[in-house]
């Protein structure tokens, strides 16, 4: 007997199944990062059906298919994700999503929440030391992008839940406003988004309802040393402790 | 017995390429099209149709996995399932894409849909050959909640598309295919 809710099964049948919005979906894996029994109960349902993968017919890869395919990786690991397919790099197109989030929406990300907190707490399952404060930013159709964890020592962690293509000429950077007085105050900047542990200095403890966002700046950072460009994502802090 | 040791054989080198992946290492990803590149274009193709569109999806999986590689958790599921999910989302994209499939000419992309309606045979176990667990239990599902799990799956159609094809409300579908699935983990394990 297993300890996930009927929600977060049924939850898990649509994911494997592709039956889920990119969006939710992203946010789900960031659930199933976080939870290793949901991690396990996916992984099972994947293997059920890998059968069914198995019988489709093989066929044959074009010449020179695995030569270009390693050079994609290579570039990928050079420039950051260089993501195939059609460059959108305009932040309002970010979440490659026009509708309107649905109201489980909603209900994912409190599940995703509750998640990152059971799974925090599973048995010291995970050594990591626990966030203080966790905000999921979304954007401005309410989808979300990334995922801020502030360990409140000066440390926050930033994972992106959303495939976001970041110019060439432009980096990603991460903010937070702890008090009108400070204003808003850069974590880090980021040319990729690649799971990244921020360090920062002398900033106060966060609170609840801390606003963080994510904006896409000037390459190397705002110049101003305040946010300048658009928005990718914005939220605000839950207290996990 | 040959069967149990080539299976055992695999798993361990698709989980020795991965962790080059995770390692920076690209030949990983050589290794990986070299064991499963055939088997992965076959799913990749009967999903969307086209070799050229096949090809993309199974490049832009490698890329995932690639990307990815450190976070697949050796107690939760198989390498192999893990990277098949992964192309199979990525031929979802493209499928969901409306702008990716606006770049087909219209008798192309016509073609396409055609062909997407036959994928899954009226009696969907045929699909499976041979006798195995997972046909025996897709067998005792109930017609409807068999063959809507199988689009899903196989096909890749959304909650919307099985439950037009179905010819019932989008909630039924949607319940159908849950209960469906649940059943079918528990006539498994």
């Amino acid at each position: 007997m297993t300890g996930l809710s009927d929600d977060i099964r049924d939850l898990a049948s649509d994911y494997v199944l592709g039956l889920m919005p990119e969006g939710e979906m992203r946010l789900f894996e960031e659930l199933i990062q976080r939870d290793p029994e949901l991690a396990r109960h996916v992984g099972d349902l994947r293997d059920s059906l890998l059968p069914l993968d198995l019988s489709a017919t093989p066929r044959d890869l074009s010449e020179g298919f695995a030569e270009s395919t390693r050079a994609l990786v290579q570039a990928d690991a050079a420039d950051g994700p260089a993501a195939p397919g059609p460059a959108n790099p305009a932040p309002q197109h970010a979440a490659n999503i026009t509708r309107p989030p649905s109201r489980r929406m909603t209900g994912l990300a409190a599940a995703a929440l509750v998640g990152i907190a059971i799974g925090f707490g599973a048995g010291g399952l995970r050594p990591q030391p626990e966030p203080q404060v966790i905000a999921v930013l979304l954007d401005d159709q309410g989808v979300p992008q990334a995922v801020v964890e502030d360990y409140g020592n000066d440390t926050a962690t930033v994972r992106f839940v959303a495939q976001i293509d970041v110019p060439a000429d432009r980096s990603l950077q991460v903010w937070t406003l702890p008090t009108p007085e400070i204003g808003a105050t850069s974590l880090g900047v980021l040319d990729r988004t690649a799971p990244t542990r921020l360090t920062f200095d002398d900033l106060p403890g966060p609170m609840a309802q801390q606003l963080y966002e994510v904006t896409l700046e000037p390459a190397g950072g705002s110049p101003t040393g305040r946010p300048t460009g658009p928005i990718i994502g914005k939220g605000y802090a839950a207290p996990q402790v | 017995m040959k069967d149990r040791q080539t299976a055992h054989d695999r798993s361990a080198r698709l989980r020795q390429a991965l962790d080059q992946c995770a390692d920076g290492d690209d030949s990983g990803i050589a290794a990986i099209l070299d064991i499963e590149g055939r088997q992965l274009l076959g799913v990749a193709f009967r999903m969307l149709q086209r070799h050229d569109l096949a090809e993309e999806a199974l490049q832009d999986a490698m890329v995932q996995v690639w990307r990815k590689a450190g976070t697949q958790r050796a107690d939760s599921g198989s390498v192999r399932g893990w990277i098949y999910a992964i192309l199979r989302n990525r031929c979802l994209n493209i499928l969901r894409d409306g702008k990716r499939l606006s770049t087909l000419a219209p008798a192309d992309l016509a073609l396409v849909q055609e062909a997407r309606q036959q994928i899954v045979p009226t009696e969907g176990w045929e699909i499976l050959a041979g006798s195995s667990k997972l046909r025996t239990c897709l067998d005792g599902l109930d017609a409807p909640g068999r063959q809507a799990i199988l689009l899903a799956y196989v096909a890749g159609f959304s909650h919307g598309e099985i439950a037009a094809r179905q010819n019932m409300p989008l909630g039924t579908a949607k319940s159908l295919i849950r209960r469906g699935l649940s059943a079918l983990k528990e006539c498994l394990s």
